[in-house]
């Protein structure tokens, strides 16, 4: 399976993704903000950082970046998108997935474990959780307030499309959302990083079966190599 | 796009069927006719330079929200449209005293108008296309009273557009005649031309006339004057004639959007002693300078710049105030 790490100007957790995707002994590489053919990656990273400098907002310069149509391409062709913290912003501003981010309610950058629900594990990413179960992921933030009105949320609960909720919200996103899918259920958006609980020594190893879901359902469709 | 046979030729043009049911083609002569065919004569290059004109304000005005018949040029002297049935009425709007107005009235030619004046003229030859008001309009049934609203409105925004556009060209918009058309879809839209054979132009400078004027009173250098005007609109210096605007937008939280910057500024203004605040909200503001041919346009663009990407709509609003400089 091939994995693609996108890197805008101001990503900051692209290695971070990279290293991840290594410990799965799958290719990965990185994927410049400029180019425009993504047709050999199965699965597309966009990672956390300040792309842009956050200038404006978060990721509302990064969402006109020449890669970004490619990957919206993508997302319409069913192949799988991970969103993570900036990368979710992203994601929210190009209309891949619905709402918005808002500054965090206490105001203060927020960098610390949380607990996370896993509230639908019937995700191409979620599989090898349990559902309902309590995981540890860290988050790191500024700007993780998901907003959304109250009719995007009423269809959001209705799709399942709330994939992550925290246990205690430290930002004080609607519905305590970290996380929340796409209808069609390939493009993933999460504030939490992943990429930083791949291993007991960072202290929680949650984060790495997010990865393993994704190249095990890859498989369980295309056949194992 | 097949032209098929020819519909109707009028004085200045030709109407050609296409293989589009809704489509028409139109070819621009040469020949130049005034005071209602009385006097006929032929102007080289006319066709041409009308039918480039004619699109290039058809296009801006198409920019500008007037919807219009126009839908690309075809060959130097041809271009497609859209299938209208035209109404029988010519609708002039005049800035100066000129022509008939100035006539009729007993105003010298050139007299600025306090106000501007809209006409409705009867499109009959045989008549000689008399001057009809909307009493006259509703009897004979040529337009309803709506589309007669429509007209007038329309027209008066079209003036402003022209007048603001051809300004910055150095040209004064005198006095222009416009005609309407109704689609297969029952829409009224603007048709027909826009060109020195319908409109007065002066130089902004000089005074001098570039339009029909210098046919119908035998000034000579017909053909340049219709040249000069292309080339006011598209020359060199057509694009520096662009006016230069400022803009201030302010993006705001939508009401009911969590605001904590706003919040905490309210926190800290209570414990100075401001207990009077009810509420802050913390937006943003910018400044955007652009250049562009009117300030109808540069709004337009603007906003789609704000719609875009100045401000998230999910959940934010923005209002702005845009200047000349």
């Amino acid at each position: 399976m091939n994995f693609g790490v996108v890197v805008f100007p101001g990503s900051n957790c692209d290695l971070d993704c990279y290293k991840a995707i290594e410990r799965l002994n799958e290719p990965v590489d990185y994927i410049f903000h400029t180019s425009t053919d993504l047709a050999r990656y199965d699965c597309i990273i966009l990672p956390g950082g300040f792309s842009y400098g956050d200038y404006l907002r978060s990721g509302a310069i990064a969402r006109f970046a020449p890669v970004m149509q490619e990957v919206m391409k993508a997302a319409e062709e069913g192949k799988l998108i991970l969103g993570i913290c900036n990368g979710f912003q992203i994601l929210l501003e190009s209309g891949l997935l619905p709402g918005a981010m808002l500054r965090n309610r206490g105001l203060k950058f927020l960098c610390q474990y949380e607990e996370l629900i896993v509230n639908n594990n019937q995700t191409p990413f979620t599989t090898s959780y349990q559902e309902g179960e309590s995981i540890r992921i860290p988050i790191a933030h500024g700007e993780g307030n998901y907003y959304c009105d109250e009719e995007t949320l009423a269809a959001l609960e209705r799709n399942k499309q709330i994939v992550f909720r925290y246990r205690n919200n430290p930002n004080g996103s609607v519905s305590d959302i970290a996380g929340i899918i796409n209808e069609r259920g390939n493009v993933l958006g999460m504030m939490p990083h992943p990429e930083r609980a791949v291993d007991s020594l960072l202290g929680s190893e949650d984060g790495l079966r997010l990865f393993i879901s994704i190249l095990n359902n890859w498989r369980e469709e295309h056949g194992t190599r | 796009m097949q032209k098929l046979e020819q519909l109707y030729e009028g004085k200045a043009k030709k109407i050609y069927r296409t293989d589009e049911a809704d489509l028409y083609w139109v070819e621009y002569k040469d020949d130049a006719t005034a005071f209602n065919g009385e006097k006929k004569g032929s102007i080289v290059g006319k066709g041409e330079l009308n039918n480039r004109i004619s699109s290039i304000f058809f296009t801006m005005l198409a920019e500008h929200g007037i919807k219009n018949h126009f839908i690309k040029l075809l060959s130097p002297t041809e271009q497609l449209v859209k299938k209208v049935r035209i109404l029988p009425l010519e609708v002039v709007v005049r800035n100066i005293a000129a022509g008939s107005l100035a006539k009729r009235i007993g105003f010298a030619e050139g007299t600025v108008l306090s106000k501007t004046v809209v006409e409705f003229y009867y499109k009959d030859d045989s008549l000689g296309d008399p001057l009809v008001n909307p009493s006259h309009i509703e009897m004979l049934q040529l337009a309803t009273k709506e589309q007669l609203q429509f007209l007038e409105q329309t027209s008066l925004e079209i003036n402003q557009i022209l007048t603001e556009y051809l300004k910055s060209r150095k040209v004064i918009l005198v006095d222009f005649k416009l005609e309407y058309g109704v689609t297969d879809d029952g829409e009224l839209i603007l048709a027909d031309e826009i060109s020195p054979d319908t409109c007065r132009f002066w130089d902004a400078d000089t005074m001098e006339k570039l339009d029909k004027d210098r046919f119908r009173r035998d000034l000579g250098n017909v053909e340049d004057a219709y040249k000069e005007i292309l080339h006011r609109l598209t020359g060199e210096g057509a694009q520096a004639a662009q006016s230069s605007y400022k803009a201030t937008v302010f993006v705001t939280l939508k009401p009911g959007v969590l605001d904590p910057a706003g919040n905490a500024a309210k926190s800290a203004l209570t414990t100075l002693g401001f207990t009077e605040v009810t509420d802050v909200r913390v937006g943003k503001y910018m400044e955007v300078s652009l250049n562009a041919a009117t300030i109808k346009l540069a709004e337009k663009r603007l906003q789609e710049m704000c719609e875009k990407l100045l401000s998230n709509p999910v959940i934010e609003n923005y209002r702005y105030e845009i200047e000349e400089v």
